[in-house]
């Protein structure tokens, strides 16, 4: 316990380290880019667009204003996708750093969370005037994406330390998550509302998948983007849990093993 | 007490890992075994010594010594697999100078990155911002990526970030090998302006001229061990001795 604590405050020490290393990433992303910062707003609605094309025009399932619901779910398994698979390389890509200045490793994909996080907080925008665009304006409700980002961030956290320490013990890792990432985003309601995992036919499956961690963190965003109301105690109890676990967990990882990982790099 | 360093008995150990593989066995089950039974090198091992604030000690030894691995404990870089290791005060490592800098982000930039590197907020880091670009003679450069410096203008603001962050603990590994003449003059006194300050000094080189200019106290590595702790004429001695090395007879030693 004693050791978690001294974990935390050395990372708080660091606070302003992970300010800047989240601005170097977002330097270094959008040097030389014309449109620099716009392909962060470019990149989920063109996502969108295809997802939309494709579920809601070709294949009909049937999800009135489909472009908001479908942001309402993408945005945040975007943050907790991209952090995961970007912070599985992190210690390996800073590990000149490592070997030559002793910080708190866990600075490394904590840094790319944040950067992620900002993404995420400049995609709020677009996703606010397509949900006014399509007749479903935000309202006070959106107040409660604030927790929910709180949540996701976490969730996204834990990941990241986990496979960032795991993978410099195990380089398969990185290949793993990508596979794991593809599996886990068809089995989250993301492209399809959630009822159509509660009207699946084989109990089995569907008492495996009401397991997803991700998927209350994912509800309680589109309960409040997509249908206007704040989510139930149930859905916010599970999604706070579920982050939690998973931070604690990652965190807890990370710390047993961050001095080995100067020996396998 | 600020500054002070102890090493009570401290081993490092390092795995070494074989990557030659005979039978189809050992192939499958080859793909675990860096997780264990890896043969073992001792970088460093049995070494204690103390070290008050304000002294400056050097340290000297062939290459593979293991100074650099020392260094690094000292650093909190590596974690001593054996013995313990106490470091008390601001620690400024300058092992290999400019080692945090991001090659994309300008001269600027990278004073702050790497001053939040050990440990140092934008606040403290703007207040030393002139001096650091008026020490490293960079001028209208600083606001130029780093990756278009000539590695003597790396080297100038690595130290200059380095000598300005007012450590209680300064530790220079080999950093002064960099720069024309006259800048590592300028270098050398800044280093004697920080020890006559107060700072304690950790002070590793090929240099032995330096390490006699600078340092009271020198330790002597040899395979691991630590084998000498004291003044720096005799440390020098016995380290030459050691590598049967006779500076006068160079740079033709096999001639005589």
């Amino acid at each position: 316990m004693t050791a978690a604590v001294k974990g935390i405050a050395a990372l708080l020490r660091f606070r302003e380290l992970m300010f800047l290393l989240v601005a170097r990433d977002l330097k270094v992303r959008y040097k030389r880019s014309i449109l620099g910062m716009l392909w962060t707003l470019l990149n989920p609605l063109l996502q969108m667009l295809v997802y939309t094309l494709v579920f809601s025009r070709i294949m009909r399932i049937g999800v009135p204003q489909f472009p908001v619901f479908l942001l309402a779910g993408l945005l945040p398994w975007t943050l907790i996708s991209v952090s995961a698979t970007s912070s599985a390389l992190s210690l390996l890509n800073n590990q000149g750093l490592i070997r030559k200045i002793a910080v708190p490793q866990a600075v490394y994909p904590l840094s790319i969370v944040g950067s992620k996080l900002v993404d995420l907080a400049v995609s709020l925008v677009p996703l606010a005037v397509i949900a006014a665009a399509l007749g479903r304006p935000p309202g006070s409700a959106w107040l409660l994406l604030v927790p929910a980002v709180v949540v996701a961030t976490c969730f996204a956290a834990g990941l990241s330390l986990l496979f960032s320490s795991l993978t410099v013990f195990f380089r398969d890792v990185r290949h793993l998550i990508d596979i794991l990432f593809q599996i886990w985003f068809y089995v989250t309601p993301i492209i399809y509302p959630h009822e159509f995992l509660e009207k699946l036919g084989s109990p089995l499956l569907r008492s495996v998948l009401s397991l997803n961690p991700a998927t209350p963190i994912i509800r309680w965003f589109q309960m409040v983007v997509y249908e206007g109301r704040p989510p139930d105690l149930r859905t916010a109890a599970l999604a706070t849990i579920s982050a939690a676990a998973t931070l604690v967990l990652g965190f807890a990882v990370f710390q047993r093993l961050e001095d080995e990982h100067i020996h396998y790099f | 007490m600020a500054g002070a360093i102890s090493f009570q008995n401290v081993g490092v150990c390092f795995r070494m890992h074989r990557e030659k593989v005979t039978t189809l066995k050992e192939a499958v089950l080859g793909r675990f075994r860096h997780l264990r039974d890896a043969e073992v090198f001792w970088a460093a091992r049995g070494v204690s010594f103390e070290c008050r604030p304000g002294d400056s000690i050097g340290m000297i030894g062939h290459n593979g010594s293991g100074k650099s691995t020392l260094l690094k404990t000292a650093a909190g870089v590596l974690k001593p697999t054996e013995g313990s290791v106490r470091i008390e005060g601001r620690i400024s490592p300058m092992i290999e100078l400019a080692a945090g800098f991001d090659p994309e982000l300008t001269g600027r930039d990278n004073v702050f990155l790497n001053g939040a590197l050990m440990g140092y907020s934008r606040r403290e880091m703007a207040s030393k911002l002139d001096r650091i670009v008026d020490f490293s003679e960079l001028g209208e450069f600083i606001d130029v990526p780093v990756k278009n410096y000539s590695s003597g203008m790396y080297a100038r603001l690595g130290f200059a970030i380095a000598a300005d962050v007012e450590p209680e603990i300064l530790i220079v590994d080999e950093v002064l090998a960099v720069g024309d003449e006259r800048f590592q003059a300028k270098c050398m006194d800044r280093i004697r302006d920080i020890r006559a300050g107060g700072t304690t000094i950790f002070f590793v080189s090929h240099a032995m001229e330096q390490v006699a200019a600078l340092c009271d106290r020198v330790l002597v590595m040899h395979h691991g061990k630590l084998v000498f702790d004291g003044p720096a004429e005799e440390a020098i001695r016995r380290y030459r001795e050691l590598q049967g090395f006779r500076p006068d007879a160079a740079p033709h030693p096999r001639s005589a």
